[in-house]
């Protein structure tokens, strides 16, 4: 139980002791470990090379379950968020592995978008209808799916990473009693035991680690929205409906006083979609036609330090160190060369579009698309081509 | 007020680094840090305190060493600090932790504010608040951002939601999970410092919070970690021709 | 023409300035990324009689690298790591000059180098420094992205260069082009002048023999002028010769072993007076690596700009009671060590009329970003009030003094910035390195006419600094826009001194036109 070395197969390279994190492990002879500092983390049992640390845990047998692969969608304004539908096409494809049932379970408000769920994979949609659970009511959410899951026992449930699946999914786990994966990026079915083999990034990004739930029951996790393809509709598919209305949802413990909008709160730090515009978009009368473009993106402008300092534009809006870090979906950098300063700022960008004429300008090493053009031009025509639609 | 903040030791930084010859992953034991958005759920509890009275206690699950980390608490204004130590509570995973903190705040008589940071800088997980407010039967809000008004009795504060924010209404007791930017939390003043060198400090083993071995450490944690490897790094970028790259970088924003 | 050589309408306008905000003008330019571009570009100048500005980040605050006319010669891509040595237990990092000192902190600290193309030697130092224990460099200048090439040309130097020295006696050898495209390679410890005397040997097997100027040079922070003293090292006189001697191509920097424990400490107080007390009291207390200071009115821009949000809400909060910030930072061997002496420095500010609990104290390296975005908060603040003040008088340049005094002549030495602050009338902030003597007095100007009578009381300044034993320019080096402190400091003999050593090296006076100097008699 607990950490083993089998000190007949180590051959003291030394691989564990580097990857510790608490510095628990050295070797003098032989490795010894503290105790006192050994979190059980494993880092070091991956890292040994001829596999002589392991993490060894009591067997216990696997909790029964045969309600198949649920889906908890969430809902907003009446229809179901994006990623319930990408998890539907990831889910079917499990299903399809595992040879069960996929179903898609609706808290909320609304039960009319059945369909909709079908045609993207679901075998049986389930609706939990109460004008209790609010698109953003996390606590009810939960409470109208435990009885639920405890009485049809799903093997697995999948919630979408979102603000209010990170918030249910835990909630609902710990009730349970069962294991939660957090924010996964892959999902696949391991070969032979299986098991949910969920993968997520851990160390904010600089580490994958794929985990399983060996014998809790349901296999639980979130996973991050836009990992996952939207599948195509399929309107031959069929599957079978059925509304329950949720009895005895707590309340009054947390009321809602009011609610706003994303919109309401913009700005270059929370922005999904960033045009940053730098020295090589030339004049101010250029920077007003990326403002023209960004309204057409429903994007918010940045520029880099130079243009703050000629004044063409107010500091909220300067990307970089000394500046706002931004973390956009889609970072679009037009005739931005680069500094050091300025990549700082843009480090948590997902996707980078970098538009300029110098092909060896930093940000083009930093980018995961490049164009070498004049971004004054490259922003006309796009701005041209999304008029036209 | 009673408030109770979760703490958790985290490396500063998140670096890994690749052997270049064996293929392994490098983590150099950094310095070990409170994890920052703990440290803000602090400060926002510190705030409370010196507005309504009562106590901050700060309650960590971690290895001996975390004591240097809740007097560094002490220092930053919390009043006392509890250590939850045990070999029995290593390989711990979200559920198993939020058992076991649930039991200490049981031990300690329970509270009428629990604050968490909202996630881990290590393990960005975000399960701890939630989780531990189903052991408890506490409600719970996350994410965070305001605390517009707090008396004994509730909390009126601003969270983010998936549509944008909404203002709530807390009864407490409750369990609120923190963002980052709610307030900057102080650095301790040497006076501080002094203070939380002479401070008592309370440990507890598993035995002396009476928790059921089947539930903490490696045996109560269902999630097993079976590999990690490093991220891929950034490939070379992919270039697009200057005709088409305007409907490329269209089809990328519809994509969104 | 050579493909290098870009002309005038292919420059881009942040080439003809620096960050003095003073403007120039060129009629070319060279990207070089290779010491062969440099002699490409050194040989063009040549045949057509052009003077050459060198460029790294264009960083500083003196105008050295704004350009007077002819050609620009940037390095900023000459930006690789290019080699590592072992010698007496350090390690030596071979950098091309267009690194950038946040580049080269990261990948010192990450060990993530791209050692593609180094030798085998060198890729063996590799292997043991990547597991050895964590290395940096020592030199700090607030501005992140000077370039080291830069940073050696002015001999800068940074908070930290109270206790570890400025740029000069970390950089263990380098490799110069003069302008005639003959190269110099020097080692620290290799080449010394027999008194005044000196004779530097070229790759070639000429020499350049010149005599050094007479000089004795201040005992305090001094980056004014040629470095000169008898018997010297002649590695020092390249380092911080400002562009005008010759184009530094390749640097052997010297690194430390990281100390395990580095805290930061801001002591508040309510009096300026007080502060500069405790700063006397804590100067020989050798943990303390820098001594930071934050006046009044720099405290009061900075309030300004918090209130307008920006970048600079997330600040801590600095009492309106509060007058003056010093800023401590400890490198010791072990946390106890630290805890010790952090104590210590709190009954210190305790008996200078401070408080232990107002005081800041960062023990780990989030706390300390926290104090760090602070210092650099301060002038980036200022900064964007001159910005603001160009808006309306595009002339404006940003006037800060860069001045430096013994230990004891620090109270008299502010009561002389005082006074003239008080008669200008103008809105001020002073900041720097207090643990030096060494403060920056920044003004406010709003127009012309203000911005040269703060030009006036400068040079005031200049000759009562220089007659309390101290420098005219501590750290930013002399550039363009100091050249007449100079004057001031050393008088017209000891400049005529130096331009013989110039005129050794670059006869034909290609390099770094108005650095310093004047190419005649008489100040520019």
């Amino acid at each position: 139980m607990g950490l083993i070395i089998d000190k007949n197969t180590c051959v003291l390279c030394g691989g564990c002791v580097a990857s510790c994190p608490n510095g628990a492990l050295e070797i003098t002879d032989e490795i010894i470990l503290d105790e006192e500092k050994c979190i059980l983390c494993g880092a070091c049992a991956d890292s040994c090379p001829v596999g002589a640390i392991s993490i060894e845990k009591e067997k216990k047998e696997a909790q029964e379950a045969g309600g198949g692969i649920w889906i908890a969608v969430q809902q907003s304004e009446g229809k179901p968020l994006p990623v319930a539908l990408e998890l539907l096409g990831k889910g079917r494809e499990l299903a399809d592995t595992l040879g069960c049932r996929l179903t898609a379970i609706c808290p909320g408000k609304s039960s009319s978008f059945a369909r909709e769920l079908i045609e993207a994979g679901a075998d049986a949609v389930l609706f939990l209808l109460s004008d209790r659970i609010g698109d953003t009511d996390d606590n009810a959410y939960a409470h109208a799916l435990v009885p639920l899951i405890r009485e049809r026992r799903p093997e697995i449930v999948l919630f979408g990473a979102t603000i209010l699946g990170r918030s249910a999914a835990p909630a609902i786990a710990a009730k349970l009693g069962t294991g939660l994966t957090a924010d996964c990026t892959a999902l696949s079915i391991e070969p032979d035991s299986r098991l949910l083999a969920q993968t997520r990034p851990a160390l904010g990004g600089n580490l994958m680690a794929t985990i399983v739930c060996p014998d809790s029951r349901p296999q639980m996790a979130t996973v991050r929205p836009g990992i996952f393809p939207c599948p195509e509709p399929d309107p031959a598919r069929t599957g079978t409906v059925e509304t329950i209305l949720p009895e005895g949802l707590p309340k009054g413990l947390i009321t809602i006083l009011s609610q706003e909008n994303k919109s309401d709160a913009s700005g270059i730090a929370d922005a999904d979609i960033l045009l940053v515009a730098g020295r090589g978009i030339g004049s101010s009368k250029n920077l007003k036609k990326v403002f023209r473009l960004a309204e057409l993106m429903k994007a918010e402008v940045g520029v880099s330090r130079p243009l703050i300092d000629m004044g063409w534009a107010e500091y909220p809006h300067q990307v970089g160190q000394t500046g706002a870090t931004v973390a956009p979906k889609l970072l679009i950098s037009l005739g931005v060369s680069g500094a050091i300063q300025h990549l700082a700022g843009i480090g948590g960008a997902q996707t980078v579009v970098a538009v300029n004429t110098d092909a060896d300008a930093p940000i083009m090493r930093h980018a995961d698309y490049v164009v070498k053009m004049d971004c004054v031009e490259f922003v006309e025509q796009l701005t041209e081509l999304l008029q036209a639609k | 007020m009673k408030i109770i903040v979760c703490v958790k030791q985290v490396p500063s930084s998140n670096e890994v680094r690749l052997d270049p010859v064996r293929k392994t992953i490098i983590r150099d034991s950094s310095e070990a840090v409170i994890n920052p958005f703990d440290v803000t759920a602090a400060e926002a509890a510190v705030q409370i305190r010196e507005k309504l009275g009562g106590t901050v206690t700060a309650l960590s699950m971690g290895i001996p060493a975390s004591e240097r980390l809740l007097r560094d608490e002490i220092a930053r204004g919390a009043d006392n600090a509890v250590l939850l130590t045990d070999r029995a509570f290593a390989g711990a995973d979200t559920l198993a932790t939020s058992y076991t903190l649930s039991k200490a705040i049981e031990d300690l008589g329970g509270a009428d504010l629990i604050l968490c940071g909202k996630m881990a800088t290590d393990g960005d997980t975000a399960q701890i608040g939630p989780e531990l407010a189903s052991w408890l039967n506490l409600p719970c809000v996350t994410d965070v951002s305001a605390l517009l008004e707090v008396t004994e009795k509730q909390i009126i504060c601003r969270r983010n939601t998936d549509a944008g924010a909404e203002t709530v209404n807390v009864s407490l007791p409750a369990v609120l999970t923190i963002v980052k930017n709610l307030t900057t939390p102080r650095l301790p003043s040497i006076e501080g410092i002094r203070r939380s060198l002479k401070a008592d400090l309370k440990i507890l083993d598993a035995k002396g919070l009476g928790a059921d071995p089947a539930r903490i450490g490696l045996d109560g944690s269902p999630t097993q970690v079976i590999r990690t490897f490093p991220q891929q790094e950034k490939g070379e970028a992919v270039p697009f021709e200057k005709s088409e790259a305007a409907s490329e970088v269209k089809k990328l924003w519809e994509e969104l | 023409m050579n493909d290098l050589i870009l002309t005038a309408d292919r420059i881009g306008a942040e080439y003809l300035r620096d960050e003095s905000r003073s403007t120039g003008t060129a009629q070319f330019a060279v990207f070089a990324k290779s010491c062969e571009d440099v002699r490409t570009a050194l040989r063009f100048a040549e045949e057509n009689d052009l003077p050459v500005t060198i460029q790294g980040g264009r960083t500083g605050l003196a105008g050295a690298a704004v350009p007077d006319g002819g050609l620009i010669l940037t390095l900023s891509g000459m930006d690789r790591l290019t080699g590592m040595a072992y010698e007496n237990g350090k390690y030596i990092l071979f950098a091309e000059p267009g690194v950038v000192l946040l580049e080269l902190r990261k990948q010192i600290s990450t060990r993530k180098i791209d050692t593609s193309g180094w030798s085998e030697e060198s890729r063996q130092v590799f292997s043991r420094f990547f597991t050895d224990k964590e290395q940096f460099f020592p030199t700090d200048p607030t501005e992140t992205s000077a370039t080291l090439g830069g940073m050696t040309a002015c001999n800068a130097s940074g908070a930290r260069s109270f206790r570890y020295g400025a740029m000069r006696g970390h950089v263990g050898g380098l490799k110069m082009i003069l302008a005639d495209g003959r190269t110099v390679k020097i080692r620290r410890g290799e080449c010394f002048a027999k008194g005044l005397s000196a004779c530097l040997p070229c790759e070639d097997g000429s020499s350049v023999e010149f005599k050094l100027p007479s000089y004795k040079m201040p005992d305090v922070k001094n980056a004014s002028g040629y470095y000169s003293a008898p018997d010297m090292d002649l590695i020092d006189l390249l380092i911080g010769s400002d562009g005008t001697l010759g184009v530094i191509t390749e640097l052997q920097l010297i690194l430390e072993p990281l100390p395990e424990a580095i805290w930061g400490a801001s002591f508040l107080f309510e009096k300026e007076k007080n502060a500069l007390t405790f700063v006397n009291l804590v100067r020989s207390e050798k943990s303390v690596v820098s001594l930071e200071y934050f006046d009044a009115g720099a405290l009061e821009i900075l309030r300004e700009q918090k209130a307008a949000g920006s970048a600079f809400a997330s600040l801590p909060e600095v009492p309106e009671c509060i007058q003056s910030i010093v800023y401590a930072e400890l490198h010791c061997t072990d946390e106890e060590t630290a805890l010790e002496r952090l104590l210590l420095l709190g009954g210190l500010a305790e008996k200078a009329g401070g408080s232990e609990k107002d005081t800041w104290v960062a023990r780990n390296t989030g706390d300390l970003d926290g104090l760090m975005f602070f210092r650099h908060a301060v002038p980036e603040s200022t900064n964007m009030k001159i910005d603001a003040l160009r808006k309306k008088e595009p002339s404006l340049t940003k006037m800060g003094s860069d001045m430096s005094v013994p230990d004891d002549k620090l109270f008299e030495v502010m009561d002389l910035y005082r006074n003239g602050i008080e008669k200008l009338g103008l809105r001020s902030a002073i900041w720097g390195h207090i643990g030096n003597n060494h403060l920056h007095v920044n003004l406010l100007p709003s127009s012309a006419e203000d911005a040269a009578r703060v030009k006036e009381m400068f040079l005031s300044w200049a000759a009562k600094v220089t007659q309390m034993g101290g420098a005219v320019s501590a750290e930013h080096g002399v550039g363009k826009l100091k050249a007449s402190f100079l004057e001031i400091m050393y008088g017209p003999e000891h400049i005529e001194e130096m331009r013989a050593v110039k005129r050794a090296f670059d006869p034909a006076w290609r390099l770094g036109n108005g650095n310093l100097f004047s190419k005649e008699g008489g100040v520019k």
